[in-house]
């Protein structure tokens, strides 16, 4: 009995020892190439801020109002930004390179996965800064054409046109990258149908004066007054 | 050189047929049925009186008009008042009308008439605003006089101003014009002048002249153009000038951003040279200007100032990527007491310098610059007119001034960060 149990654990261990020396190889074979990989894209980090901060990339995202938006949601600048999202691509990829070399089984999909993702990542984030883009010139436009067609509340016209570019360029982000692709999808249709009937009905209903003032002056009946034609020139 | 194929063949054989001229009147129409016949017969009538011996011709470059235009021109008698048998032309003074083939407009226009000039080796070219019903005979001298007596390539216009009448010129063209390019010229804007053939020839030879910004604007370009090159600028008094019913105007909104347009496009063009100038040198002036000037219809004050504090606090974001903290918080100020609105000389000359370096360095899309400045310009006239509407017109002159000076003061430090951008 006692031989026996003893040629369990002396097989126990000769098991244990064979699956060390059979991992451990693979072991640091992963931390090599998570290792190695960190400073690949700790080097790619830091290449691309200087490639960034040369080019004056700061400057271009502040003139087409990519800045403004990620100070308000208290995010670093678009360089040091750009710069993170390359590090943490490149060092994810390493790391399931490295988790890949172990040979679990139920992790074999995820490099695959994680590379078709990548793609479908990046388009969503091209995605996204052209929303940003879109919605802040949309805003823009709107606001001083309001302000100089003596447009009522002119802030609150531009805000929603740029709530809704941006509403637009999200939903068309997260359907990009599949994710909830069927809720994201019905939530957005359920909300932007239920904005624009509210709008409609608020401007039409209970906005019938402020809607009939803007029809007026875009569309008067009367000539115009002695008193509109100040001339400028 | 002139570009004949501007020129139709029925045209050459007119202007082959007219020969040399000494002066020509360009009148560039486009529907102005309702005022051109005057504004022909006036140009007759200051030729044969000023000019009884100078060969002449009227030449009409139409757009295109579908009202009886060039046919009112072409039927235009001198009149039938019995003026001209007090002054009889010793020579004939031809009339030419034209439809012409291109873009239309006043650009256009102008290199068809340009190109007649150099091939008709006109001695002096006058141009008449065919809208303007307070032309009168004496305008052709004035206009043309400093030309053929070789003291000018382009004399522009100068028309007595109350603090009502064209504030777009008075607070804004004339002061930021005067402090860039140097030279104290009243009428950026010209609506009409005269000029001499070499300045014609050099604008027929510039491609620029119909192609652009410029297009839209193409007086003040001219103007610019004379002031860079070296051509001798020169002002005639020509007095009141008041504007038929004509076609619709254009919308302000429309204006100001035409007029902004061409001059940062003028702005951008010349800095080679602006930025060199120092204090505006005086533009000799030839005549005196007399007739009181016409307050005009008067503009709500209130309401304007109003609208300048609605608009300021509106547009206070889009102001910040413009603006200077210092400036920006003096425009804010100002609009916060909208009944006793101030907007001083130097915070508005501040304001425009600001708003050309923005429009330099393209911190947005330049179309937004300078529709932004709208409401302040707005403003600013508000509040001269809140001071100005009642005073005497020496004290709106002195006002004037004022401003022009303080855009001159203003003037280097943007020039400096003009090179920097």
């Amino acid at each position: 009995m006692t031989q026996m149990v003893a040629e369990a654990v002396r097989q126990a261990s000769v098991n244990f020892m064979d699956t060390v020396a059979m991992l451990l190889p693979r072991i640091l074979i992963t931390a090599s190439v998570v290792a190695v990989g960190w400073v690949i894209a700790w080097a790619l980090k830091w290449a691309v801020r200087w490639i960034l901060i040369w080019s004056r990339f700061n400057h271009g995202c502040e003139r087409i109002g990519v800045s403004a938006v990620l100070k308000t949601a208290d995010l670093p600048p678009a360089d040091h930004l750009v710069s993170l999202i390359v590090f943490w691509l490149v060092w994810v990829g390493f790391l399931l390179s490295g988790v890949d070399v172990l040979g679990f089984t139920a992790l074999e999909g995820m490099v695959r996965s994680f590379a078709l993702f990548v793609p479908r990542l990046l388009v969503a984030i091209v995605i996204l800064v052209l929303g940003v883009v879109c919605a802040n010139f949309a805003w823009r436009a709107t606001l001083i054409a309001a302000v100089n067609a003596r447009v009522p509340s002119p802030r609150v016209v531009s805000g929603c046109v740029r709530a809704l570019v941006l509403i637009l360029a999200g939903a068309m982000a997260l359907d990009q990258i599949a994710l909830a692709r069927t809720i994201v999808l019905t939530a957005f249709a359920i909300a932007f149908g239920a904005v624009m009937l509210g709008l409609a009905i608020a401007f039409g209903v209970g906005g019938g004066g402020i809607a009939r003032r803007i029809l007026d002056h875009w569309f008067p009946e009367h000539p115009p007054t002695e008193q509109e034609e100040f001339r400028h020139l | 050189m002139a570009d004949e194929s501007l020129l139709s063949d029925d045209l050459l054989r007119q202007l082959m047929a007219t020969g040399h001229v000494d002066i020509l009147v360009g009148v560039p129409t486009l529907n102005n049925a309702s005022t051109v016949v005057d504004v022909v017969r006036m140009a007759q009538r200051g030729i044969a009186k000023y000019f009884p011996r100078a060969r002449a011709l009227i030449f009409n470059a139409d757009s295109g008009s579908d009202d009886g235009t060039p046919a009112l021109v072409r039927d235009a008698t001198t009149d039938d008042t019995g003026t001209v048998s007090a002054s009889r032309p010793l020579r004939t003074t031809n009339r030419i009308t034209t439809p012409y083939h291109g873009l239309p407009g006043k650009s256009s226009a102008m290199r068809v008439i340009f190109a007649v000039a150099d091939l008709l080796s006109a001695d002096a070219v006058v141009t008449l605003d065919p809208n303007v019903t307070s032309v009168t005979p004496e305008w052709i001298p004035a206009l043309a006089g400093p030309v053929r007596d070789g003291n000018a390539d382009l004399v522009a216009p100068r028309y007595p101003r109350t603090a009502t009448d064209g504030p777009l010129v008075t607070q804004l063209v004339r002061p930021l014009v005067r402090a860039a390019y140097g030279w104290t010229l009243s009428e950026p804007l010209m609506g009409e002048f005269g000029c001499s053939s070499r300045f014609a020839t050099h604008c027929l030879d510039l491609p620029s002249l119909g192609a652009g910004t410029t297009s839209d604007a193409v007086d003040l370009w001219m103007a610019a153009e004379a002031l860079v090159k070296g051509f001798r600028p020169a002002q005639a008094a020509l007095g009141l000038r008041l504007l038929g019913p004509g076609r619709k105007r254009p919308a302000l909104p429309d204006v100001f951003q035409q007029v902004m347009d061409a001059v940062c496009a003028c702005l951008e063009l010349h800095d080679g040279y602006w930025l060199g100038r120092g204090a505006a040198e005086a533009v000799p002036c030839f005549g005196t200007l007399n007739g009181a000037a016409e307050p005009g219809p008067r503009p709500d004050v209130t309401a304007m100032a109003e609208a300048f504090a609605r608009d300021v606090a509106a547009l206070h974001p889009v102001l910040q990527t413009i603006l200077t903290e210092p400036t920006l918080a003096g425009v804010t100020a100002a609009a916060a007491t909208p009944a006793r609105l101030v907007y001083d000389d130097d915070l508005w000359a501040a304001t425009v310098f600001e708003f050309l370096l923005a429009y330099h360095r393209a911190v947005m899309t330049r179309e937004h610059v300078t529709q932004t400045l709208l409401p302040l310009y707005l403003g600013r006239t508000a509040a001269f007119l809140m001071q100005h509407a009642s005073s005497d017109p020496a004290s709106v002159d002195a006002a004037f001034e004022s401003l022009c000076l303080a855009f001159e003061r203003a003037k280097p430090s943007a020039a400096a960060l003009w090179t920097k951008a």
